[in-house]
């Protein structure tokens, strides 16, 4: 990149994250694709990459790389809102070389030595075989170390320069999600207290502190991209946090019908979990009315040009604030309740609504960041969709919708034939995995994925490209 | 704490599709009574396309009513399901209502 | 503005949304210390005096566990009975039964069982729940897999099972040799019989009850 338009360290930074969690994101695509295969083909890489493996892999590169894009976004964002340099940016620099590092280690491991005797030595340096958080307690310990630096930095930045809203949400919300991560570094025997402090990392992570990251990041692409106003984006923020933490936060309880937890989860779950889509939809609702109003307002000023300044970020943006509606919610609602959960808890319907509310919800709004820092860093002032960005948005949302109604057609036979009809046992299980649906299902499932990955690929290839194309105005 | 004396019917086979489907509609129905409400507001579509809004949040307590009874719920699950859907009424109200306060205020400001 | 209303007033909102965080915050610690205290493993001297808890002590491999519905509760609740064999004893001490557990825990996380399996449901769904395997009647004393093992006890089938999966096809999606030696595998088994006297609610429903497949779809 010659011409390099970006004066800030901060937000150079910020690409370098970006740019790792591009790579991650490829990985993560390219283990499930892996996995998928191993539905169909149970002998392919049999002893070699088996299907744990490949999980590991595809679930913790997922992890990795949504937590590297949002360390990248917060560096991109916080000189543009504190109004100066971030602190401690060496301390960043010399974190983010340590973190690529230790990420490297720890895929090597899980690849070629992948398991351990059952002794306190494999829980320490190959894996603690808690999913999503399998890294080995050293990768744990490393991440505190990395993510305490991230959060320093983040304070210190915010408290010297102007704190805005955006800033004063970020900070909090950040200190618990680097918090929450040390209630899922310990062992024990007891099973039902090793998931009760499981779900606070995995759950109070992605439906409520990585919430209210979204929350914050779309603030501040709507104040970027369309120059909505800050007054109300900020006060919307502010709703949003009490709506997300006041419904997420004991939403918790939908984790705890079934784990060894005493019944009194069971309301509190459905009660939660029933509240948990509002905020997604308010969510909606507040994205559809900025743009009217801003747009509005433009055309009454004669002036009949878009007021979006990044129509492929914006695009991702938008459809985030669907996603989310739809993954995290019509999909998270239709097996909460816990009289239809006690069937469909621990089949492919969490797979589903797994992989439609992480893609909606968190992998549209990064990849919008990516394309924000895309036109940033190359100077442009209006960036326009080229034909490679439509065709990457549309093949992946459309291969992870297609891969989504696949896999609730698999949960759907599980739940009547392995669950309802046959009280889930070692029988009961397979004969719903030979059902025609269910076989079908999955092949659907691996076209599908087929399709995300080349969406992948052109997505990739427009990121590279797309700044240097003349189309832009600049 | 709550008594959990509470027997719970088992769901009949034929009754998971129409539990997935109308717990799917709820959020559907929901989601297009609030899009169509705020879009009226902002003046995207006519007034009288309201009431095609209202007719969707009907639909979405009807779905939700059936849900409700497929799944046998508990009474404090069937109050808690009409909170929510007396929440997703006022809602847009709620978020209209507050987001054009401040638009005015700050409109005079500038 | 004269009339600017407290609805629109963003620091209204601010403290608003820091006051529903801290009460559903506070809310949910004091719930955890109450859960906390009932998911607390028990003790031998709970199951030898009856006591019910959620998670029993490790000495419940001692006795016979039965998935029984409880008409009051509405669901099924595992039973605790009389004793039962484990490896050939009944009479395994607090403390080599929870040196069994503890390593048969140690060697679920070891071996990544969670990446394929799911565990109280939550995992991954590429191979069977093993919630309640050790009451799984394809294990019991007419079941397949006991006889594909050859061996005569339940605990004695899975362990095999366990140290050469490869070498029993049950399906074409094979469960793949995981290096785990025979401690590990009673280890493991020890695990699973725990894990399956712990009180779940209910779930999975009907464990073990239906025989026959009604194939319906």
């Amino acid at each position: 990149m010659a011409n390099n338009h970006l004066t800030s360290e901060s937000k150079q930074l910020a690409t370098w994250y970006l740019t790792f969690a591009a790579i991650l994101f490829g990985a993560q695509l390219l283990f499930g694709l892996v996995a998928a295969i191993q539905y169909i083909v149970p002998g392919f890489l049999y002893g070699i990459l088996d299907f744990s493996i490949a999980r590991i892999l595809h679930i913790n590169a997922l992890v990795v790389w949504m937590v590297f894009a949002m360390f990248g976004s917060v560096y991109w964002l916080l000189p543009d809102e504190t109004g100066i340099e971030t602190i401690g940016i060496k301390a960043g620099k010399l974190v983010y070389w340590i973190f690529v590092a230790a990420i490297v280690v720890v895929v090597l491991v899980y690849l070629f030595i992948q398991i351990g005797p059952a002794s306190d030595a494999t829980i320490w340096f190959i894996t603690e075989g808690r999913e999503y958080i399998e890294a080995p307690r050293w990768a744990d310990l490393g991440i505190v170390v990395v993510a305490l630096t991230f959060v320093a930095n983040l304070f210190l930045t915010g408290i010297k320069g102007k704190q805005t809203g955006i800033v004063t949400v970020l900070m909090a919300d950040m200190i618990a999600f680097a918090g929450l991560y040390l209630a899922g570094m310990f062992f024990t025997d007891n099973i039902s207290v090793d998931q009760y402090w499981w779900w606070w990392v995995i759950h109070l992570w992605v439906e409520a502190t990585w919430e209210v990251f979204v929350g914050a990041i779309a603030a501040y692409g709507l104040i970027t991209m369309i120059g909505a106003h800050r007054k109300v984006v900020e006060m919307w923020l502010w709703i949003e946090v009490a709506m997300l933490f006041g419904s997420g936060i004991l939403g918790l309880g939908h984790h705890y019908f079934w784990i060894g937890t005493p019944e009194y989860w069971w309301e509190i779950g459905a009660l939660f979990s029933a509240l948990e889509p509002l905020p997604l939809v308010a969510m909606f609702v507040h994205v559809l009315y900025d743009w009217g109003k801003t747009q509005g307002a433009q055309d009454a000023n004669g002036d009949k040009n878009s007021v979006i300044t990044n129509k492929p970020a914006f695009t991702w943006f938008v459809l985030n604030a669907f996603g989310n509606f739809l993954g995290a919610g019509i999909w998270g609602f239709f097996h909460t309740l816990p009289q239809v959960n006690l069937y469909t808890h621990g089949t492919q319907f969490t797979s589903a609504h797994g992989h439609l509310a992480f893609f909606g919800a968190y992998a549209t709004i990064l990849v919008g960041v990516m394309y924000l820092a895309v036109q940033g860093k190359n100077g442009i002032k209006v960036m326009k969709n080229t034909k490679t960005s439509i065709w990457a948005v549309s093949m992946i949302s459309g291969g992870v919708m297609g891969m989504t109604v696949s896999l609730t057609i698999a949960g759907y036979v599980q739940v009547l034939v392995s669950r309802a009809q046959m009280g889930a046992t070692w029988a009961g299980y397979f004969d719903g995995q030979n059902g025609l649906w269910f076989t079908q299902a999955m092949d659907w499932r691996l076209i599908l994925g087929i399709v995300t990955f080349i969406g992948f690929l052109l997505l990739a290839k427009d990121l590279l490209t797309t700044g240097k194309d003349p189309v832009h105005e600049r | 704490m709550l008594n959990p004396a509470i027997i719970r019917p088992e769901i009949a086979l034929n009754d998971f599709l129409p539990i997935f489907v109308s717990s799917s509609l709820v959020l559907v129905f929901g989601g297009i009574y609030v899009g169509i409400y705020t879009a009226v507001k902002v003046k995207y579509l006519k007034p009288w396309v309201m009431v095609i809004a209202y007719a969707f949040w009907t639909l979405t307590s009807y779905c939700l009513y059936v849900m409700g009874s497929l799944m046998h719920v508990g009474s404090f699950t069937a109050k808690a399901l009409v909170v929510a859907a007396i929440g997703l009424f006022l809602l847009p109200f709620a978020v209209y209502y507050m987001e054009d306060n401040v638009h005015k205020s700050n409109e005079h400001k500038t | 503005m004269a009339n600017k209303s407290v609805w629109s007033d963003n620091r209204f909102w601010q403290r608003s949304a820091t006051w529903i965080t801290g009460f559903a915050s506070i809310l949910l610690i004091w719930l955890t210390f109450d859960t906390s205290a009932q998911i607390s493993m028990g003790t031998d001297e709970d199951i030898q005096n009856g006591v019910k808890k959620k998670v029993p002590g490790a000495t419940v491999i001692n006795y016979r566990i039965t998935y029984e519905m409880d008409a009051k509760r509405g669901h099924e609740v595992p039973v605790i009975g009389g004793k039962e064999k484990f490896f050939g004893r009944d009479d395994w001490s607090e403390e080599e039964a929870a040196a069994m557990l503890h390593l048969g825990k140690l060697g679920s996380q070891a071996k990544n069982c969670m990446d394929c399996h799911t565990l109280l449901g939550n995992g991954a769904y590429y191979a069977p729940d093993l919630t309640k395997a050790w009451l799984d009647p394809a294990w019991g004393p007419d079941g397949s897999m006991q006889a594909m093992t050859g061996k005569s006890t339940k605990e004695e089938a899975i362990a095999e099972f366990l140290q050469h999966p490869d070498q029993y096809p049950t399906h074409a999606r094979m469960m793949p040799n995981l290096n785990i030696t025979e401690k590990e595998a009673i280890g493991l088994v020890a695990f699973l019989k725990h894990m399956s006297s712990i009180d779940t609610n209910g779930f999975p429903r009907n464990f073990g009850k239906i025989k026959g497949a009604i194939n319906g779809k």
